[in-house]
């Protein structure tokens, strides 16, 4: 009998938690930080090659496609970021209860919409 | 055992001669330098990325003059590198660990891991060459 393995069992089998989705979302935002880190080190040789170069990449990052990849960054990072903390806070002993988790868990993703939108709120207003 | 090198450590062929190795047993005997690794970028990170987060947006759509302008700086370029470098050496630890979760083949992981570690150290090298092209030739 084909029996599904156990992290892919929640969309079908398990009942939605908080706690798993969270959990996978860090991994994934993860991954596509690293995979932005492409675009950063593209960014940042244009800068230092000007000319063409630059023009053909300001133009990429200014188009729709671009602003998303860069509000995309944004919100994987400060979701990233904030979660990290909330590892780290597990690293050293703390927030094991099932209650803290979730309190943490719903605090994690408030403070990642909060500091994404007051970054584009900055961002556009400067 | 002190100042021994971990089992894990040793030649493959001794890996492979020890049973509960073959069997898949026990723990690897090492992996906490990679542990902390991730710790320590993960709290640089923590000031670096702000830092970084707050200027990359508010120059990413800047023309070159500005974006050189910021990296040409002294406090700008250090931060910037000391981000790249944190941010690749804890986005290697955080692939590797993914990479070893889904990927059962040796071969197939041996292979990811290299290109991995390439491309990391790809990034890292034309990241901070073009920060201190900026910074040397202001």
């Amino acid at each position: 009998m084909e029996r599904p393995l156990s992290p892919f069992m929640f969309p079908t089998w398990y009942r939605f938690q908080l706690t798993s989705v969270l959990s996978i979302l860090h991994r994934l935002t993860g991954i596509a930080l690293a995979v932005g880190s492409i675009l950063l080190a593209w960014w940042l040789v244009a800068v230092a090659a000007g000319g063409d170069v630059f023009a053909a990449t300001h133009a990429f990052i200014t188009s729709p496609i671009g602003v998303l990849l860069l509000f995309g960054w944004s919100a994987a990072f400060f979701y990233h970021l904030c979660s990290g903390i909330r590892h780290l806070a597990w690293d050293a002993g703390y927030g094991f209860e099932i209650r803290d988790a979730y309190r943490t868990g719903y605090a994690v993703l408030t403070a990642t919409g909060v500091l994404t939108a007051l970054t584009w709120l900055y961002v556009l207003l400067a | 055992m002190a100042n021994s090198r971990s089992l894990s450590n040793s030649t493959a062929l001794r890996d492979e001669s020890v049973l509960r190795r073959v069997r898949h047993l026990g723990s690897a005997r090492d992996g906490l330098q990679e542990w902390r690794l991730q710790r320590w970028t993960a709290l640089a990170l923590i000031p670096l990325g702000l830092y970084f987060a707050a200027s990359i947006l508010r120059l990413a759509t800047s023309d070159q003059v500005t974006a050189a302008a910021w990296l040409a700086s002294p406090v700008g370029a250090l931060l910037v590198i000391l981000f790249v470098l944190a941010a690749l050496a804890h986005a290697l630890v955080g692939l590797r660990s993914v990479l070893v979760d889904y990927v059962h083949t040796r071969a197939l992981l041996v292979a990811a891991e290299l290109l991995v570690r390439g491309a990391t150290v790809i990034l890292a090298g034309a990241s901070v060459l073009a920060v201190l092209k900026l910074f040397l030739g202001r």
